[in-house]
């Protein structure tokens, strides 16, 4: 067998969340058997942008904040693969704040995976999106994504987990998988990942995080309600986990790409066809 | 006709002006379109405002018994539907010239300072649209019909050319169209320009069929058949025609466009295609450039393939959208954060768009680079017509791409191995067995992240060295016109058709000169500085304050001595006849003496 590249060990602290993350994560390509020349792996810039350096993939290390518009393109150009974004709450968040919002309304096939820990522990400790008021002299609100995303009419898949928590984070990490695979688009999951070196929230989160999927009556397909349940719960310094909303709208790349055709990455474009379309489009300028 | 003693006309220039929205360049276009079916080449320019509607604007059209790439400095046919726009363009008429102007507000005034002998005919264009169609836009469908009589056009010439461009909006936008069209010949009737007597006569030799095409809808089609599947870009002025072509034709190749959320997004959606293999191109200008930059760094650390077209516009910041310059090259050239190879290609006609955006995809594959096609807002956006192009010279070389058979006979598979070339073949992603690590991050061969300075080195060697080992591949320069003439000429971009054309105008003054066209920008290759060398009076023509091309060719090896500048950035488009008196006064010639 060929050799390629040997996965390096995690350069995290240890007690990290984000290894929490990595093991859900292969644990889950392996049960739901993707093999790794499938697995696309996209991972942004700080302590969480060095996952797919972890596991057996073809990995990408984007630019900082760019991993969203990065896995839209990888996906429309080739949908047979699994593409997962990785990425931290600074680079999804704050830099790349923006791509969130058209990712979720535009739904493509990808599984976006955030590790949130509330700072910017590569560069020692500054307040991210998701800071609280008052964290290293925060002035700001934090940001809740999970709201943002169910405030935006095309998302259809979003949920949270804790690193604490690891069978509920890799059952929810399954579940975006699968609801990517099936067609479903965008699955975006937040993990509360405690950064032990900067904002060690352990102690914080094991008693603020409430659980949604074990609430009685608690229906992850009716919007509004979800929006109004995760207000509530943020008046009462809840953080919910589980899985929030899902929703159901085509994935993008279902109807981007003409079905005529194999994907762009995978035609053969060695010998235009310069009786066919090449010439219709010539002749168009002629007309 | 043949024994007519109306000045025969070679070289037809039809300036139609009025306010943003009066539908000026649709009556150009339809000209156009005529005047080509008639075996002249033409060639069509605007002169438009950032705004959708107001403002005086204009389209101008030279109609050629041959290939004229720019438009001339005299007017022979002016059409104003706003009087105001007469004063602005007056300066290009002659005493042969004629003015159709809209007479609805009234006669023209004597302020407009015409030449002595122009000829003008008012016709109430606004009021008869307005009366016939409830609707101001009809005048220029009138207006035609006027322009239409004094060319020598019959009637079903006009009425076919209706139907052509007014058909594909339906049955009704035609038949008003055509019915505008009847307004306006009983209204030349009136004005005494009866059928088929044309005030001129107009001279055509070549009846070939000819594409009709702008330099961004030509590096569109060149990127379509040169195998580009995958297009991500942010709409901005003068790049976007490249987007929209893509949008109606690339689905139909394949391919798939997606119009991203800023230009950050659209170069990182192209980069997470690009990773998979899939041919990418994107589209901007300056500013796009501008925001792109960081993601233009990571395609040169990363290796990854990419063609990015820069549609130049006047800069900096945001400028002068809708107005030509070349102030990118040294942001093109030296751009960005850290030292990474690139190309920079430039084209100097719609043909060569076509044909360096085929180059710019191979080089960019097979090196894992980016390329610039470096365009501007006048070779972007104006229409000329061009011979059709030989589709079966298209070559596509997409350099070592591994599959898995291939990856499988491998002992090791290293997405960075060092090569002679520099560049190392390359496992699209789903390849079983090629699993690597693609990043931004100076990294080892497997592109695990290193910062060891011996792996340091041997990388930035082996990514500079790509900028050797590409060189025999990239477009050397063309050199027109007299090569022992001592007078030369280097411009590229909407240069192109200026420069051909002086250096005709100079030999018909009995004064030879050269033009020696680079095509590559960068790397610079080293024909340039040796023509800098060998011919002793150089005019080097670009658009912008700081002569970005002279001083590039000199800090190669440019003999500074034998260069002189012209240089505009005043958003005008320069003529022919503006670098012919540049020469002449530089040079203190006198016009006898040199023949």
């Amino acid at each position: 067998m060929t050799k390629t590249f040997t996965p390096s060990r995690p350069i995290w602290c240890a007690g990290c969340g984000d290894f929490g993350v990595l093991q859900a994560l292969v644990s889950a390509l392996e049960e739901l058997k993707i093999p790794p020349h499938e697995r696309m792996v996209v991972a942004g810039i700080g302590c969480s942008g060095s996952l797919q350096n972890n596991l057996s993939c073809y990995g990408y290390h984007t630019l900082h904040g760019r991993v969203l518009p990065t896995v839209t393109g990888s996906k429309l150009a080739n949908p047979e693969l699994t593409v997962v974004g990785v990425g931290g709450d600074g680079d999804g968040y704050a830099i790349g704040g923006g791509h969130l919002v058209h990712a979720f309304k535009r739904n493509p096939g990808v599984t976006y995976i955030v590790m949130n820990n509330g700072t910017y522990g590569l560069t020692k400790g500054q307040a991210s999106p998701t800071a609280p008021t008052g964290y290293q002299d925060n002035l700001e609100e934090d940001l809740d994504p999970v709201m943002l995303g169910l405030s935006i009419p095309g998302s259809t898949f979003l949920a949270r987990a804790y690193s604490g928590q690891p069978a509920q984070l890799l059952d929810l990490t399954l579940a975006a998988l699968k609801h990517t695979a099936e067609g479903g688009g965008m699955s975006y999951l937040e993990v509360l990942s405690p950064c032990v070196t900067y904002n060690d929230t352990y102690r914080d989160w094991r008693t603020s995080v409430y659980d949604v999927d074990a609430e009685e009556g608690y229906d992850p397909t009716n919007r509004a309600a979800a929006f109004t349940r995760m207000q509530e719960l943020r008046e009462e310094k809840r953080l919910p986990l589980g899985l929030i909303f899902k929703g159901q709208r085509h994935a993008l790349e279902s109807v981007a790409l003409n079905k005529d055709f194999p994907a762009p990455a995978l035609q053969d474009i060695g010998r235009p066809d310069i009786s066919g379309v090449c010439n219709d489009a010539l002749q168009s300028f002629i007309r | 006709m043949n024994n007519s003693t109306k000045p025969r006309l070679e070289d037809l220039n039809v300036i139609v002006a009025g306010q943003g929205g009066d539908g000026s360049l649709t009556v150009v276009n339809i000209l156009a379109d005529v005047l080509r079916t008639s075996g002249l080449r033409v060639y069509t320019e605007r002169d438009v405002l950032s705004r959708i509607k107001g403002g005086i604007t204009a389209a101008t059209l030279r109609a050629y018994n041959g290939e004229r790439l720019c438009i001339s400095s005299h007017i022979d046919l002016m059409v104003a539907f706003d009087q105001a726009a007469i004063p602005k363009y007056a300066f290009r008429l002659n005493a042969k010239s004629i003015v159709i102007y809209d007479s609805s507000n009234g006669e023209l005034t004597a302020e407009s300072k015409l030449p002595e002998g122009v000829r003008l005919i008012g016709v109430p264009l606004s009021r008869y649209a307005v009366k016939n169609f409830r609707r101001d836009i009809y005048k220029n469908s009138i207006s035609f019909a006027v322009i239409g009589r004094l060319i020598g056009l019959d009637d079903g010439q006009m009425k076919i050319a209706f139907d052509k461009r007014f058909g594909r909006r339906g049955a009704q936008a035609l038949k008003y169209n055509l019915d505008a069209l009847n307004v306006g010949c009983t209204l030349a009737d009136d004005a005494g320009l009866t059928i088929g007597e044309g005030l001129f006569e107009i001279v055509a030799t070549d009846s070939k069929a000819h594409m009709l095409i702008t330099g961004n809808e030509a590096v569109a089609f060149g990127f379509a058949v040169a195998g580009g599947r995958f297009f991500a870009g942010y709409p901005i002025t003068p790049s976007t025609d490249v987007m929209e072509w893509l949008v109606k034709w690339l689905p139909k190749f394949g391919g798939v466009v997606k119009q991203a959320e800023d230009e950050l997004s659209a170069i990182n959606m192209a980069i997470g295609a690009a990773i998979t293999g899939t041919r990418t191109m994107t589209a901007t200008c300056g500013p796009g450039i501008a925001l792109m930059q960081e993601g233009i760094g990571q395609l040169g650390m990363a290796e990854i393939p990419m063609v990015i077209v820069d549609a130049q516009r006047s800069g900096p910041s945001t400028g002068m959208p809708t107005k030509p310059e070349q102030s990118d090259i040294n942001l093109l050239c030296y751009g960005g954060a850290g030292d990474f190879p690139r190309v920079v290609l430039a084209p100097g006609n719609p043909a060569e768009c076509f044909h360096l955006t085929v180059t710019a995809c191979n080089i960019a594959e097979k090196y894992q680079v980016p390329v610039f096609m470096c365009l501007d807002q006048g070779l972007s956006q104006n229409t000329a017509t061009v011979d059709p192009i030989d589709l079966s010279s298209v070559v596509i070389d997409r350099g070592g791409r591994l599959d898995a058979e291939q990856v499988s006979k491998l002992e090791v598979y290293k997405r960075y191995l060092h090569t002679d070339s520099g560049a190392s073949d390359f496992a699209p992603p789903g390849t079983p067995g090629g699993m690597g690590l693609v990043t931004g991050n100076e990294h080892d061969e497997f592109g695990l992240v290193s910062t060891d300075p011996i792996n340091r080195n041997k990388m930035v060697a082996k990514r500079q060295h790509k900028m050797v080992s590409m060189k025999p591949e990239l477009p050397l320069a063309i050199n027109h016109g007299v090569e022992t003439a001592d007078i030369g000429f280097i411009g590229v971009g909407m240069c192109y058709g200026v420069i051909l054309e002086a250096i005709d105008l100079l030999a018909q003054k009995g004064i030879l000169a050269q033009y020696h066209q680079v095509r590559t920008l960068w790397p610079m290759l080293d024909d340039t500085p040796a023509f800098t060398k060998r011919c002793p009076n150089i005019f080097v023509v670009e658009y912008n304050a700081t002569a970005q091309l002279a001083k590039l060719i000199i800090a190669h090896g440019g003999e500074e001595e034998n260069i002189n500048n012209i240089l505009r950035y005043d958003g005008i488009p320069m003529q022919a006849q503006d670098l012919v008196n540049s020469v002449i006064s530089k040079l203190n010639l006198k016009e006898d003496e040199v023949a």
